[in-house]
């Protein structure tokens, strides 16, 4: 009961929605090339799919890839971070500074520096993209520590890193993984929107491109639909994950 | 035997600034293995001050401070003694049987050791069947059981306590005063516990040490000698002679010789 009143309401209202535009585009007349009707990326969603999964899989491996990187160097940073003060007021503006790159700046430079067949253009634009939310977010988690914590594990001797493993790191996971949400989204869009700007082109962002300039409106939404679902499959991968890195927040609901 | 030392000791915070507070001027207290002792007085008398200087989490600004015969510091870095806060303090991603383990993992002892002293401990404060547990599963009360029960496990010599109870409700706070009294009583551990309740301190100790504030000082020492520490010894005539005492000495009137 409580699980159909928390998914019904969405899943109607999305329903309502394709309905509503698969209406008003056949009713309405309105050129495929404005907007196709919902049945017509459909079609071409099924007649695409095995493109589709391929591309998906090209532009998800870039992500996951640039995403563990990322993330990784992120959480590193933010560790050496907090342990020396002044380093961590350097490196937030830089960080800053990083995160105020655009992608759109950056992939054509990228794109340049590497072959043509490269993979790793876009696997970096993804950990760029990446470092900012998690290095942010981290940082924030591992500066909070409760004084009575930091008091204990003083009266146990312990040392600085039994003190960032055994107490600073757990405690930052939630605030770990706040950022790792965010950044799992992004690195799928950067994965993917790298591609519009040359360098290999097997993923989905080139399909869509590649798609519109031959004016095939359908076939091009289809393929982002495919990106739509990529990037949903990354974020709840990490839903799941928060829920399996910390068992004691998870078993409070149940 | 002396379980702690204080002699001359002075806290002075913020030397030599305008905000410069004395918080602490010239503490001298003994404290025999085995005794149980309670430190009282108004907030901001340096009660807690006194204890953290024991447990070397500050430093004193004058005079000197030994555990067990070992300098404060010294005692500190070999875990000679358990401490337990006003808040339980525990590690919300470990559970209750992982949170008593910290000490004895930060010991270097075995996995089987840990897990046996461990449960140990948590059937001593009645707990054993919460091991599994997240603390925030717990009630207040019981936190505090688990923190005092990782307080003990590495059987320290000397317990500190800066108002364990403080936050409790008063029939939890009574049960858990009768609980602390026996596992104290079985281990032989002397205990340094600060508190502000004048019926707390009476019913726990051996001798309370009473304070005054600014700048701190120790102003009377009273023993109590109760025949049982139960619900008779609450009752008891003796009990609240030594109550009527202690806060006689609180108010600073007649018994300011008594040290």
């Amino acid at each position: 009961m409580k699980w159909a009143r928390a998914v019904l309401p969405p899943v109607v209202v999305g329903i309502l929605a394709i309905v509503l535009w698969e209406v008003t585009v056949t009713a309405g007349r309105i050129a495929p090339f404005i907007l196709p009707a919902p049945s017509a990326i459909w079609a071409q969603f099924v007649e695409q799919r095995q493109n589709i999964w391929e591309a998906a899989l090209a532009s998800g491996t870039n992500a996951l890839i640039g995403l563990i990187g990322g993330s990784v160097v992120a959480v590193l940073a933010a560790m050496v971070s907090s342990r020396f003060r002044p380093l961590s007021e350097v490196s937030i503006p830089f960080a800053a500074v990083l995160n105020a790159l655009p992608i759109i700046a950056l992939a054509p430079i990228l794109n340049n520096m590497f072959e043509s067949t490269s993979s790793i253009p876009r696997r970096l634009v993804a950990a760029i993209i990446v470092f900012f939310p998690v290095f942010i977010n981290t940082l924030r988690g591992l500066r909070e520590v409760s004084p009575l914590h930091q008091e204990l594990m003083h009266t146990y001797a312990a040392s600085g890193w039994t003190f960032a493993v055994k107490v600073r790191l757990p405690g930052s996971l939630p605030h770990v993984f706040t950022g790792l949400r965010q950044a799992s989204s992004l690195a799928v869009i950067a994965a993917v929107v790298a591609e519009y700007f040359g360098g290999l082109q097997n993923g989905l962002g080139s399909r869509i491109t590649s798609a519109a300039a031959f004016t095939a409106y359908p076939r091009a939404w289809a393929f982002v639909v495919g990106a739509c679902l990529l990037g949903l499959v990354f974020y709840l991968t990490t839903l799941l994950l928060e829920r399996l890195a910390m068992p004691w927040r998870s078993r409070l609901i149940a | 035997m002396t379980a702690v030392s204080v002699s001359s000791v002075s806290k002075i915070f913020n030397q030599g600034r305008t905000d410069e507070v004395v918080a602490l001027s010239d503490i001298d207290l003994e404290i025999k293995t085995g005794e149980f002792v309670s430190l009282i007085g108004p907030s901001g008398c340096g009660k807690s001050t006194l204890l953290r200087l024991i447990a070397d989490l500050i430093a004193p600004s004058t005079g000197t401070i030994t555990v067990a015969g070992k300098t404060a510091g010294a005692a500190r870095k070999e875990q000679a003694y358990g401490i337990a806060f006003q808040q339980a303090g525990l590690f919300e991603w470990r559970t209750v049987l992982k949170n008593v383990e910290l000490p004895l993992e930060l010991r270097g002892l075995s996995r089987a050791e840990r897990k046996a002293k461990a449960s140990e401990m948590l059937a001593l404060v009645g707990l054993e069947e919460f091991a599994g547990h997240y603390p925030a599963q717990l009630s207040g009360g019981m936190q505090q059981r688990v923190a005092i029960a990782r307080a003990l496990a590495v059987q320290p010599p000397l317990l500190l306590m800066d108002e364990p109870f403080g936050a409790l409700d008063e029939m939890t706070r009574e049960r858990l005063q009768s609980e602390l009294l026996a596992i104290c009583a079985k281990t032989g551990t002397s205990t340094v516990f600060v508190t502000h309740s004048i019926s707390e301190a009476v019913f726990l100790s051996n001798r309370v040490v009473v304070m005054s504030a600014r700048p701190g000082r120790i102003t009377a020492s009273i023993d109590i000698s109760l025949d049982s520490r139960d619900e008779a010894g609450r009752q008891s005539p003796h009990y609240f002679e030594c109550v009527t005492s202690v806060r006689q000495a609180l108010r600073g009137s007649p018994l300011k010789s008594a040290s």
